[in-house]
C-alpha cells in the first residue's frame, strides 16, 4: 500500500527521497519510516481535501444570474447572448425552466464547417483558409439542434470536489444546478470552483 | 495467495536517516547520566538493604527516552505507565502460575503488550519489566507487588527526571512531546 500514490493529485506526488530529506532536516531520531510517513501524508491529504470540499456545496458557489435560452431560440441569438455576457456556455431550458441541455462554444465549433474543430484557433484557421463565414452551416439552426443533451446536472448540495471530478471525467467546463424537478437554479463553472478555492485560503 | 503472503516480507521503504553528531552526543550523555543516577542509588544507597532500583529493562528505556525522545513510545505517559502496568502484570503472572515459569513468562509479556496497547502506554521495555518479575528469582519475586513501586516505579521516575533535565539542555531538543 505505501507505494500506492494514485490518490495524489498530479504534481503533489511525494517521493521517498523527499521525505528522507525532510527527516534529515529535523534534528532528532524520528521513530517512523519514510514509507509510513508517506502513507500518513496521503491519507491526511485526502482527508483535508474531503473536509475542505465537503464544507462547500454547489449551492454556495453557483452563479445564479444565468442567461438561459429556449430550445427554439435561434443559434444566432444564442451566440449573441453568450458574446454579450462573456460566457462560454448557456443552459437550454423549456417553458417550465427545466434544463434540457447546455450549449457551449464547443457545440458551436463542432458544427461549424471546420474539420476537427478543437478550439477557437482551429476556427480562425478554418476561416482564413476558406472563403466566406465558417458559421454558415449552422445559420438558421435552433438551440435544440446544437445543444448537448441531456444536460449534466447536479443537485445544490453536491460537494465541490464531486463537481471538480465530474468536470475532469466528462471533459466539461460547466454544470447546471437543478432542483429535484430538474428546474434550473444556477450554473457552476470551472471558474466558480477556482474562485471558491481561493476565497477559502486553500493551499495552491 | 501464498505468493502474496511471502511478498509482504519484501521491503517497501528504507531505514530512516542517521542522526547528526549533536544528537548522538546528547543521546550518549542522557543515557550515561540516567543509568548512572539509578545505578548510584542502587549500588550506593541500597547496597546493604534488600531493595533494588536498577533493573535490566531500564537499559531499554534509556534508548527511548534519551535516544529517541520524539517517539510516542518515549513519552512520560508511556515510560511510567508502561513500566508500572507491566510490573503489576508480571508479578500477578508469577503469583498465579509459578512454578510453571514458561507459561508465566509468556503470559506476562503478552498480556503486558495487550494492556499497554489498550491503555495507550506502549513502552517496549515494559515487556522486559514484566519478564523480569517472573524470571529473576527470589531477590525480585520476594518483593511481591512492591516490585511495581520499587524498583520499577521509582527507578522510572528517576530516569524521567534525568530525561527532563538533560534532554532540555540540548539546544535542538525538547522533551516531552506530551505528558499524559
Amino acid at each position: 500500500m505505501p507505494d500506492n500514490l494514485s490518490d495524489f493529485p498530479a504534481g503533489i506526488e511525494l517521493k521517498d527521497e523527499d521525505i528522507y530529506e525532510a527527516m534529515r532536516a529535523i534534528p532528532g531520531y524520528l521513530d517512523i519510516t519514510p514509507g509510513d510517513f508517506k502513507e500518513i501524508y496521503r491519507l491526511a491529504f485526502q482527508h483535508a481535501l474531503e473536509r475542505l470540499s465537503r464544507a462547500v456545496t454547489a449551492a454556495e458557489i453557483m452563479t445564479t444570474d444565468v442567461v438561459a435560452v429556449h430550445p427554439d431560440t435561434a443559434v444566432a441569438d444564442v451566440a449573441a447572448a453568450m458574446g454579450q455576457r462573456g460566457v462560454s456556455g448557456v443552459p437550454v431550458v423549456d417553458a417550465d425552466h427545466r434544463v434540457m441541455g447546455v450549449i457551449s462554444e464547443k457545440d458551436f465549433l463542432s458544427r461549424l464547417g471546420v474539420p476537427e474543430a478543437r478550439n477557437f484557433m482551429s476556427l480562425v484557421a478554418g476561416c482564413l483558409k476558406t472563403k466566406g463565414c465558417a458559421a454558415l452551416p449552422i445559420k438558421g439552426a435552433l438551440a435544440r439542434d446544437l445543444m448537448s443533451a441531456p444536460a449534466v446536472t447536479v443537485a445544490p448540495e453536491t460537494p465541490v470536489q464531486a463537481i471538480a471530478a465530474l468536470f475532469t471525467d466528462r471533459g466539461i467546463n460547466r454544470v447546471a444546478v437543478t432542483d429535484p424537478e430538474g428546474r434550473l437554479l444556477g450554473l457552476v463553472s470551472r471558474e466558480d470552483i477556482v474562485k471558491a478555492t481561493l476565497g477559502r485560503g486553500l493551499p495552491c | 495467495m501464498l505468493r502474496a503472503y511471502f511478498r509482504k516480507m519484501a521491503s517497501t521503504t528504507q531505514s530512516p536517516p542517521r542522526v547528526n553528531l549533536a544528537e548522538i552526543f546528547w543521546s550518549w550523555l542522557g543515557g550515561f547520566l540516567g543509568i548512572a543516577a539509578v545505578a548510584v542509588i542502587n549500588y550506593g544507597l541500597l547496597d546493604k538493604t534488600s531493595l533494588l532500583l536498577l533493573i535490566g529493562s531500564f537499559g531499554a528505556s534509556a534508548v527511548l527516552i534519551y535516544g529517541a525522545i520524539k517517539s510516542p513510545l518515549a513519552q512520560p505517559r508511556n515510560l511510567l505507565g508502561g513500566h508500572v502496568i507491566s510490573a503489576l502484570i508480571g508479578v500477578t503472572a508469577f503469583k498465579l502460575l509459578a512454578p510453571h515459569l514458561w507459561l508465566a513468562a509468556a503470559l506476562a509479556v503478552a498480556t503486558s503488550i495487550a494492556v499497554m496497547h489498550a491503555t495507550r502506554t506502549l513502552h517496549p521495555p515494559g515487556g522486559a519489566t514484566a519478564l523480569i518479575a517472573v524470571i529473576s528469582g527470589p531477590q525480585v519475586t520476594n518483593l511481591g507487588y512492591f516490585y511495581a513501586l520499587m524498583p520499577v516505579g521509582a527507578g522510572a521516575l528517576v530516569m524521567l527526571a534525568v530525561a527532563l533535565l538533560v534532554n532540555n539542555l540540548a539546544p535542538q531538543r525538547r522533551y516531552p512531546e506530551f505528558w499524559w
